[in-house]
C-alpha cells in the first residue's frame, strides 16, 4: 500500500531535521539540511493540494476573461482544459490563461472607461485570491 | 573538477605565501552557510607564527560575471577607509586556475554575528539606531570624492530610477518560469509614476538589510557585508529596500525587525541630510519590493536551468515570491486589506 504521499513527505522532513541534522557535523550542512526539510514540507503541500488551487485559478481565470473579451479576445484559451490532471498539463493551463489575464489588464487599464475600471478591480480581486490560495506557510 | 575542502585550504595558503611572501598554515577550515550568490570559506591561518582570521569567496559554478565581480570588491576597496564599516579587502584573483574560479579574499570580523532574532529590546533598537544612522551616513557621501566612478557606471540623476527599474525588468522578463502578473503590474504601475529626479548621486549598497550586517550585540555594528548590488544611485533606493516588510514578516511594525518604521527614516533623515518625499518614497518602496521578487524568481530559474542545485536557491525563489506578491498587492491593490497595509502606509 502506498502511504499517503503528502503525509509520507512531512514525516520524511521531522525525521531530517529532527533526528538525522542534530548528528551532522558542521553547521554547514545542518543548514541545508534544514533548507531541504523545509522545502519537503512546502512540496507536500503542493502534492496535497496544488492541483485544486490551480483548478480554482484556472476557474476563475476563465470567468474573468469571458468577462473581459470585449477588451482582449482569450476564446480559444478559454476553451481549452488540462489535457489531464498531472501538474504538467494543469500548469500548461495555467501560464497560457495567465499570459492571457496580463494582457488582458494592460487593455483595461489603458481603456479606463467605467466598465474596464471594474474589470479592472476584479483582476485585482483575483490576484489577491490567488496570492492567498498559494501562499506558503512553512516558514510561519 | 570539484576542490575538496582541504584542497581549497592548501591551495589558498600556496597562494597567500606567494603574496605574502611568508610561511602560511591553514589551521581551520569551514565553509559558511548562506551564501547563494558566491561559496564562501571560513580560514584560520597561521602567518609566521601570527594566528589570522580570513573570508574567501569563490565564484559559484553558474559564475556571476566578471564586472559584478570587479563592482563588488572595488566597492569594498573604496569604502574601506570611510566610516562605513566593512571587511578589510586583501586580494581579488581573477585567474580561475588557482582555486577553479576567481575568488576574493577578505580579513574575516571576529566575534560578530548577524541574526538580529536573539537580540533584547534595548540590543535592537541600539544596532537598529546604528543601522539607519551608517545609511544615512553612506547616502551624505559624495562616491565621486571615493572613486567610484574609475569602475562603476555613473547615471544621471534624472536616470536613476528608469534605469534601475529597466534593470530588474529585463530580469523578471528573461528568468519567470511562469507569467507574473503582479510583478508586471507592478512595472507597469512604476513605469507610468517614474519619480523626478534622484536630490543627490550616492553610492547605493544594493542589499541593506539586518542579516548583512556583523555585529556585536553590546559594541554595536561590526561590518556591513555583501556590496555585490552596489552601484550609484537615488539615495531613497537602499532606505526603501531597508524598510521592505519582507524583512519584517514577523513583526511588521518593525524595520528589520529592529525600530518603528518612523523612526528608522528620522534617524536616516538626520544622518543623511536628505529628506524623504512620501510620495516619492512610495515608488521606491514599490520598486524595492519589485527588485526583490525579481531576486526570488531569479532564484527559481537558477534552481531549474542552472547548475547550482542548491536548495536555498528554490526555498527563497518560492517562499519569499510568494511573501513579495502579497508585499506588492498591499502597495498596489484597490482593494488591499492584509495586516500588513498598516504598516505599509
Amino acid at each position: 500500500m502506498i502511504p499517503n504521499t503528502d503525509k509520507a513527505l512531512r514525516m520524511l522532513s521531522q525525521r531530517l531535521m529532527n533526528r538525522l541534522l542534530p548528528d551532522l557535523e558542521t553547521q554547514y550542512f545542518q543548514s541545508e539540511g534544514m533548507v531541504m526539510g523545509l522545502l519537503m514540507e512546502a512540496i507536500a503541500d503542493e502534492v496535497a493540494t496544488g492541483i485544486d488551487r490551480r483548478m480554482k485559478d484556472i476557474a476563475d481565470m476563465k470567468k474573468l476573461l469571458l468577462n473581459g473579451r470585449n477588451y482582449h479576445n482569450a476564446d480559444p484559451a478559454v476553451d481549452r482544459d488540462p489535457l489531464s490532471l498531472s501538474l504538467n498539463d494543469v500548469n500548461k493551463v495555467h501560464d497560457a490563461l495567465t499570459g492571457h489575464l496580463i494582457e488582458l489588464h494592460i487593455q483595461v487599464e489603458k481603456d479606463g472607461s467605467g466598465e474596464a475600471t471594474e474589470l479592472n478591480n476584479d483582476i485585482w480581486r483575483y490576484l489577491e485570491t490567488t496570492a492567498g490560495r498559494h501562499l506558503i506557510t512553512v516558514m510561519g | 573538477m570539484t576542490l575538496t575542502l582541504d584542497e581549497v585550504a592548501e591551495k589558498t595558503a600556496t597562494f597567500l605565501e606567494g603574496k605574502w611572501q611568508c610561511t602560511v598554515d591553514v589551521t581551520k577550515i569551514e565553509k559558511i552557510f548562506g551564501g547563494a550568490s558566491r561559496e564562501t570559506f571560513s580560514l584560520d591561518v597561521d602567518v609566521d607564527g601570527r594566528p589570522r582570521g580570513l573570508i574567501l569567496r569563490r565564484d559559484p559554478p553558474t559564475s556571476l560575471i566578471d564586472t559584478e565581480r570587479k563592482l563588488e570588491y572595488g566597492a569594498y576597496v573604496a569604502i574601506y577607509p570611510t566610516d562605513i564599516p566593512v571587511p578589510e579587502p586583501l586580494f581579488l584573483e581573477n585567474d580561475s586556475n588557482i582555486l577553479e574560479r576567481p575568488f576574493s579574499i577578505m580579513a574575516a570580523v571576529k566575534g560578530a554575528i548577524s541574526d538580529v532574532a536573539g537580540l533584547d529590546p534595548d540590543q535592537k533598537k541600539r544596532i537598529g539606531r546604528e543601522k539607519w544612522q551608517l545609511l544615512g551616513r553612506l547616502a551624505a557621501k559624495n562616491p565621486l570624492e571615493l572613486g567610484f566612478e574609475t569602475f562603476m557606471e555613473v547615471p544621471e540623476l534624472d536616470q536613476c530610477a528608469s534605469g534601475v527599474l529597466a534593470y530588474w525588468e529585463k530580469v523578471i522578463n528573461e528568468d519567470q518560469i511562469h507569467p507574473q502578473p503582479i510583478a508586471l503590474a507592478a512595472v507597469r504601475w512604476l513605469k507610468a509614476n517614474l519619480p523626478p529626479p534622484a536630490q543627490k548621486l550616492c553610492v547605493v549598497h544594493g542589499d541593506y538589510r539586518s542579516g548583512n550586517l556583523l555585529f556585536d550585540p553590546a559594541e554595536g555594528i561590526k561590518a556591513v557585508l555583501d556590496w555585490e548590488m552596489c552601484h550609484l544611485g537615488d539615495p531613497l533606493e537602499d532606505l526603501a529596500w531597508s524598510l521592505d516588510p519582507l524583512w519584517s514578516w514577523d513583526d511588521p511594525a518593525k524595520a528589520g525587525l529592529l525600530l518603528p518604521h518612523h523612526e528608522a527614516l528620522e534617524i536616516w533623515e538626520e544622518h543623511s541630510g536628505l529628506s524623504v518625499d512620501l510620495e516619492v518614497f512610495r515608488w521606491w518602496r514599490v520598486f524595492a519590493s519589485l527588485k526583490a521578487l525579481a531576486i526570488w524568481i531569479s532564484s527559481s530559474e537558477d534552481f531549474q536551468n542552472g547548475e547550482s542545485k542548491d536548495a536555498i536557491l528554490a526555498l527563497a525563489g518560492w517562499v519569499m515570491s510568494s511573501r513579495q506578491n502579497r508585499i506588492l498587492l498591499d502597495y498596489l491593490s484597490p482593494h488591499a486589506a492584509s495586516e500588513l497595509a498598516g504598516a505599509l502606509a
